[in-house]
């Protein structure tokens, strides 16, 4: 199979739906002119014209407002935000109108759209331009969030959620656009909500989301030399959460640590390690340990902003700790 | 400095050693030669004094936890010293885990999966000494202790065997041993219906258990019986205690009779003796052993206290003795020499209103006498029907030393100073 890069994924994912659905539009900052701020709608403006791939004054609010009130009237719209620390300021839209719409409208309108862009530490970026969103709008009851960490999944899951019926989150790492791998040329979906165990094992699970996927694997590979097995799960998907296949996973390990990007309190983390205490509490040996990002704001200094995110040390050190190790 | 207080070397036999009971909490105040604890070794359960003043920082071994030799047990802290919330041990070794202080107040830890594992394999959690967290148990501990009853597999149910068999998780780190039953009092434990409990086999049960087999199984016991005429003896002993009762003197029958054993003994040396392979040792010293039962909130079971020399003993000094020792024997525990030596075993089922049983013999020794009520009947006295005290006791010998002639001689003799009892007062 031919290797590709995430950011092509999530553009073949994209050309795909707009080829195959003409309700399917691009719009947001520099996404059409500029290639993409980060080049992830390279040659859209070109291949689908200025109907369909749109350039946005920097007004969050306004054109998230936009493809939600377009997605209310039946189009298929697509919203970059060059990041989803600049979300924040198109909150009432995207959190207060796209997920209650069907709700308060009695039916009358849904609202299928996909809300993507970069989602966590960028590197350097300062901290009102790292955030993590998936804990905040999880708590949202009538979206769903995709937080895809390889090409094959980023257009598999991104295929699925613009074909959606409701609105969806993607939430996509800057750092994670170059990263290369098998992706089939044909279109093909992954259904939303549903796990992939990436690593088997049988010592302990881990489950994560997203970036901190790598460095799940990365520890495990190191876990692995002294000696402990981990069975590394990427969720893919954050609402809804595929809670089945990690909890069969815990049965069988009988450890779990949990690793999310995000702030520690009321997080992704803490959900799932609530519902696996839940869902697997006679098979339990320890506590769900959980790894999340330093209750700071992202700092700015690398060495600080490193340590400060999830990594392969803590995440060692966190599954050394469950299974009594340490 | 802390000080380690280790689990002492009891007795010549003793490998290991269970706490019964601690006197002493963390934070007391402990005084050299203040007794802190009760161990229980193979053979009894001892007073543990403290050797050092200090105070109490921490309990290492829970109450019930069996141990072996020198390990610590407790620490105890120098006055004006930091109360160390760890022992001074933790960490210098790779047992560490295994000495981290159990939550002495706390209900036995356990995570869910180690005691659902527990009940699939049969293991008795209370058996095990966790190496999680305050003394927590945890999986590993539950498999490890599972994979030493081999046979213990062929006890889980079908489900369960579709799981991993018990290993213990193969990480590379030291596991910390847990500890494991002492004995394979079960190897296929019975599936426990909703209200059995499995209780766990004291150390004592376990002594009890193992030498009476070796008896019953070694030894060819058999039996003779003689029925007693109490008459005379009831009278003495009643006008005896009234006489003597500002003297503190209460004697029982069986004072009178331990009396009466061991006089009837020296004048049938043959029967003091013991089997030895490839020679019979016959005792100078007459040397009785009583059963006594022991209360069921200091764990049951039967120890038996000795009277030493009791052919040389007044029935006032045996009588005292024999006080002092089952008082002590219920409520502190024997000493390993107050219950070494016997040479011979009552056992005095009287006082529950059983008139005839047998028992088993006392390894070394070659006889014990089963001894029953004293009972009012109609009797016949010269040829007379008459209102009489009688008594059952029943001896059981080891035919490799005592013949059945031998064995019906002591028993007259035993009749004989029973029933014409002035004898045994000199």
């Amino acid at each position: 199979m031919r290797e590709i890069s995430f950011r092509d994924a999530l553009r073949e994912a994209m050309t795909d739906e707009m080829r195959r659905d003409e309700r399917v539009f691009l719009i947001g900052e520099e996404v059409a002119e500029y290639d993409g701020a980060y080049k992830v709608s390279k040659g859209m403006l070109a291949q689908f014209g200025p109907k369909r791939v749109i350039d946005t004054p920097i007004s969050e609010s306004g054109f998230a407002g936009l493809g939600i009130g377009a997605a209310m009237m039946g189009l298929r719209p697509i919203v970059e935000f060059m990041s989803w620390s600049f979300s924040l300021v198109a909150a009432d839209p995207i959190l207060n109108n796209a997920p209650k719409m069907l709700y308060m409208s009695g039916g009358q309108f849904g609202c299928p759209i996909v809300f993507r862009g970069n989602d966590g530490a960028g590197g350097q970026l300062g901290s009102t331009h790292s955030w993590c969103v998936e804990s905040l709008y999880a708590n949202v009851p009538g979206l769903k969030i995709i937080i895809p960490s390889t090409p094959y999944s980023a257009k598999g899951l991104l295929t699925q959620a613009i074909q959606d019926d409701d609105p969806v989150f993607c939430l996509e790492s800057e750092r994670m656009l170059a990263l290369t791998g098998d992706v089939p040329e044909e279109s093909y979906t992954i259904p939303i909500g549903s796990a992939d165990i990436v690593r088997p094992g049988s010592d302990c699970t881990i489950v994560s989301f997203g970036r901190p996927v790598h460095f799940c694997l990365e520890a495990a590979e190191a876990l692995a030399k002294e000696g402990i097995d981990c069975e590394v799960i990427d969720g893919r998907s954050i609402k809804p959460l595929d809670i089945e296949t990690f909890s069969a996973s815990v049965r069988k390990t009988n450890y779990c640590v949990v690793v999310d990007q995000s702030w520690a309190f009321a997080s992704v983390g803490s959900e799932v390690a609530a519902e696996l205490h839940r869902l697997c509490f006679d098979d339990l040996d320890n506590h769900v340990h959980r790894v999340h990002s330093d209750e700071v704001p992202a700092p700015y200094a690398q060495n600080l902003e490193q340590e400060m995110l999830p990594n392969a040390r803590k995440i060692c050190e966190a599954v050394r700790s469950a299974t009594y190790n340490a | 400095m802390t000080i380690d207080i280790t689990m002492p070397r009891l007795s010549d036999t003793m490998e290991k050693g269970t706490v019964i009971k601690w006197h002493v909490g963390p934070g007391d105040e402990v005084t050299a030669g203040d007794v802190i604890a009760d161990i229980e070794t193979d053979k009894a359960t001892m007073e543990m004094q403290s050797f050092d003043d200090g105070i109490l920082s921490s309990i290492v071994v829970d109450e019930g936890v069996s141990v072996d030799i020198g390990t610590v047990l407790a620490v105890l802290a120098e006055e004006g010293e930091e109360v160390a919330a760890t022992p001074a041990s933790a960490g210098s070794e790779p047992i560490a885990a295994a000495t981290e202080p159990p939550a002495t107040d706390e209900p036995h830890r356990i995570t869910p999966v180690a005691r659902r594992l527990a009940e699939q394999y049969g293991v008795d959690v209370a058996t095990l000494r966790g190496s999680g967290p305050s003394g927590r148990v945890i999986k590993r501990d539950v498999l490890a202790a599972a994979k030493t009853t081999d046979e213990v597999r062929a006890a889980v149910p079908p489900s369960a065997q579709r799981e991993s068999p018990p290993e213990v998780t193969p990480t590379p780190v030291p596991v910390p041993a847990a500890s494991i039953p002492a004995t394979r009092v079960d190897p296929a434990p019975q599936a426990l219906a909703h209200n059995d409990r499995r209780a766990p086999v004291t150390s004592m049960r376990q002594t009890i258990a193992r030498r009476l087999v070796e008896s019953k199984q070694e030894i060819p016991h058999y039996q003779v019986s003689m029925v007693f005429a109490m008459d005379a003896m009831m009278a003495m002993r009643q006008q005896l205690n009234v006489e003597l009762a500002d003297q503190g003197v209460k004697l029982s029958v069986n004072d009178l009779l331990v009396r009466a054993c061991a006089v009837a003994m020296h004048r049938n040396p043959l029967m003091n003796a013991s089997w030895d392979e490839d020679a019979i040792v016959y005792h100078g010293d007459v040397n009785i052993g009583i059963a006594v039962a022991l209360p069921e909130d200091r764990g049951g079971g039967l120890v038996v206290p000795v009277i030493h020399a009791a052919n040389t003993k007044s029935l006032r000094v045996i009588s005292a003795e024999a006080r002092v020792l089952s008082e002590k024997a219920r409520t502190r525990g024997l000493s390993i020499e107050e219950m070494e030596g016997a040479t011979f075993t009552i056992s005095n089922l009287g006082m529950f209103g059983v008139d005839a049983f047998t028992a088993i013999i006392n390894p070394p020794n070659s006889a014990i006498l089963a001894v029953g009520a004293s009972i009012q009947k109609p009797v016949v006295r010269e040829g007379e029907l008459a209102v009489g005290w009688e008594m059952n006791a029943t001896l059981s010998n080891d035919h490799r030393v005592v013949d059945g002639a031998t064995a019906a001689r002591y028993l007259a003799t035993l009749k004989e100073l029973i029933e014409h009892p002035a004898a045994i007062l000199v």
